[in-house]
């Protein structure tokens, strides 16, 4: 297999300038990621990180100043502890202490602590600070009655992606007690549609990120519990074979994948949907030469990738994703242009490099 | 997305001299900072102030729709206009009102949908809203969050009355764009799942209906993916034999088929191809490979010619897709 000798050598440059633009600041049009700021940071450090540039591109104080950022979002609320996305609601002022809530609201959110504690881990933070127990209660009280997690304490704002970053975090501790797993899992198996993937809550349509989220979740269960679960929580013969035609259904002409049945290719979804390849075991799916020649087109001119080709602008998000997505590629041996399209290896459950995976659940075990 | 125009500061404002602003804190060198417009650093310096201070007010109201507007994903925002409404005994349908127009420049925002679902659960005017939705879905007829919040509507409230015309509507978003997946899994949810009425036991009857309804649309789209996957969740659902279909599909593979000799007589049960018609429909192909596969026995050695023309030649982007299927074939 040959991939087109028109492909381009993957902007590593171009990357790492954008993510590190992001980290410098980011324009008053994307105010929109006041409350998720946290997650554009894991996104930008997970860029570096998957091309291998963190130490090159960056210098020890700047990722420093990072992790430091990073901490001073940690937050031990009357629900537990845990990450916020920024502090955009931290009512102390000057001196007053930041690191306890400084109001109701100011509360730990999953996902962000989900990214936190992967960023952190690539920065090679030992995650002293985190407090296992208090980490755990904030978690346990964001399990809904329906087996669902919300994003912060006493919401009702719950999905898929919630569960996902809540599970991705048990399995990192290497504890799940106090988690009521057969209803977790129960909700997710009401997302499941009849195309084979998952929708974003019960009763939706199979969505690209939402059935990652439902199958990395699923596949992350521990073997002792995994085996006492009726219904199972694993994918019977018959609904793998759904879910893996269904995934591969995704791959459109452009060579990336869809989100959707009918929808046109976006970059994001070439990781979603082949690393739900992987968990299945069918990542050898993939035609990996169409992937790439997609994403070399998806390069933005300035850096960063963008959604689709002749998009007029390159975000963190699909940027990071991309190159998940190529990483598993070069797990699989895909056929690469050049040596620049070459990544580092990624554990396609915890979404994150395996070695940084690695660091994160040694940590984690170990917490206190 | 900021504002344009030029609001008045709260800063500037008399009415807010008894509130306490408190500037955003974001350590010694922030990270990922975002560079606020005036506006957005004002409304949220006094929203800070008032999340400390606990009030709920009416200019509460005012204020965190203000930073709603120009930042739709702050979910505290959100969540505190909540609070604040259920305390003062806001009138509900005025927030709706107000809900649909920030709706309607927001589509993509989750929050947006999130705090719809909260009112209405305490409204519980379910109707209306699926007059709403119509709208909404006229503007973006695949919008995933409005689909969803149309589908929490039905499930949530659920009452007969409520699910009365669905059909109907579904029909006519399919009727006005026949690849809409988002119609298409809706259609499955209204008939096949969270739509099934007392009543309705006749399952049989039904799958015959859509099975009809699929064909009769496949013939009209035969290369539409979101036609076959229905058409398949229905014969799963209903346990239906793939291979009763094979007289139907054999036309759309480009085979001629066993059933060829009654293809004199025009078949109302079997719409035929189109004139013109793009074939060999990739999605017939793989249909007919299962069936054969299912069949088996020498039966196998014509699915793996499907899955190699499928391979090699219509829908090489999953050569290695169709490879594995034969590979995988009789092994199970
Ligand atoms: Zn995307």
């Amino acid at each position: 297999m040959f991939s087109s000798p028109s492909t381009p050598q993957l902007q590593r440059p171009g990357h790492v300038r954008h993510c590190k633009y992001c980290l410098f600041g980011l324009p008053g049009t994307q105010v929109g990621l006041d409350a998720s700021r946290l997650a554009i940071v894991f996104y930008c450090i997970g860029t570096l990180d998957l091309l291998g540039l963190l130490d090159s591109g960056s210098k020890p104080h700047e990722r420093e100043e990072w992790r430091r950022w990073i901490w001073e979002q940690y937050v031990v609320s009357e629900h537990g502890a845990g990450f916020r996305p920024g502090p955009f609601v931290v009512t102390a002022v000057d001196g007053e202490d930041k690191s306890r809530s400084t109001n109701a609201h100011d509360t730990p959110h999953i996902i962000m602590t989900y990214t936190a504690v992967i960023s952190l881990s690539i920065l090679q933070d030992d995650l002293k600070r985190l407090d296992k127990k208090q980490l755990l209660s904030f978690l346990r009280s964001c399990q809904r009655e329906d087996g669902s997690f919300s994003t912060i304490p006493g919401s009702t704002d719950s999905d898929l992606r919630t569960t996902y970053c809540a599970f991705a975090i048990f399995k990192m501790l290497d504890d799940w007690s106090g988690i009521d797993i057969p209803r977790a899992v129960s909700y997710i198996q009401r997302c499941r549609s009849y195309e084979g993937g998952y929708g974003q809550y019960p009763w939706n349509e199979a969505q690209g990120g939402t059935t990652y989220t439902a199958l990395a979740s699923l596949y992350m269960i521990p073997e002792a519990v995994q085996s006492s679960l009726r219904p199972q929580a694993r994918l019977t013969d018959v609904e793998r074979a759904q879910s893996v035609r269904w995934l591969v259904q995704q791959q459109t002409e452009a060579g990336g994948f869809s989100g959707r049945t009918g929808k046109e290719a976006d970059a994001c979804y070439c990781f979603w949907c082949s690393a739900s390849l992987d968990i299945l075991g069918a990542g050898h799916l993939v035609d990996e030469s169409a992937v790439i020649g997609f994403m070399g087109q998806c390069q933005f001119k300035f850096g960063g990738i963008a959604k689709a080709p002749g998009e007029d602008a390159a975000d963190p998000y699909h940027t990071y994703l991309s190159l998940a997505a190529l990483s598993l590629g070069t797990a699989r041996g895909a056929t690469l242009p050049d040596e620049s399209w070459k990544l580092e290896p990624l554990n396609p459950l915890l979404n994150a490099r395996t070695s940084v995976a690695e660091w994160a659940q040694a940590k984690m075990s170990n917490a206190q | 997305m900021t504002t344009t125009t030029t609001t008045d500061l709260y800063s500037d404002d008399p009415q807010w001299v008894d509130v306490t602003p408190i500037p955003q804190y974001d350590g010694i060198n922030p990270v990922a900072p975002i560079l606020y417009t005036d506006e957005y650093k004002d409304a949220t310096d006094y929203f800070r102030g008032v999340l400390k201070s606990g009030e709920k007010s009416e200019r509460v109201l005012e204020l965190t729709e203000r930073v709603i507007r120009m930042n739709p994903a702050h979910y505290t925002a959100w969540q505190y206009r909540y609070q604040t409404i259920l305390a003062l005994g806001t009138p509900l349908d005025e927030e709706i009102t107000l809900m649909n127009d920030i709706a309607m420049d927001h589509l993509k925002t989750y929050q947006v949908w999130h705090h719809r679902r909260l009112i209405l659960t305490q409204t519980k005017q379910a109707a209306q809203e699926l007059a709403f939705l119509v709208k909404v879905l006229g503007l973006d007829n695949k919008n995933y969050h409005t689909w969803a919040y149309r589908q929490w509507i039905l499930s949530h409230f659920s009452d007969d009355d409520l699910w009365r015309h669905e059909l109907e509507f579904v029909d006519s978003m399919l009727r006005d764009d026949i690849r809409n997946n988002s119609a298409w899994h809706h259609r499955f949810f209204v008939l096949f799942e969270a739509g099934v009425r007392a009543g309705d036991e006749d399952r049989e009857a039904l799958a015959r209906q859509e099975i009809l309804y699929s064909k009769e649309r496949i013939s009209l789209a035969p290369n539409n993916a979101s036609a076959w996957n229905y058409l398949r969740g229905v014969l799963d659902r209903s346990g239906t034999e793939y291979s009763s279909l094979a007289g139907f599909v054999e036309p759309y593979a480009g085979l001629p088929g066993p059933t060829a000799s009654d293809a004199d007589t025009i078949d109302t049960e079997n719409p035929a191809p189109q004139p013109g018609a793009r074939l060999p429909s990739v999605a017939a192909l793989e249909f007919m490979a299962d069936v054969y596969e299912k069949q088996g026995g020498e039966r196998l050695a014509d699915a793996r010619k499907l899955w190699t023309s499928l391979a090699r030649e219509h829908d090489t982007i999953r050569q290695k897709y169709w490879e594995y299927r034969s590979t995988a074939a009789g092994k199970l």
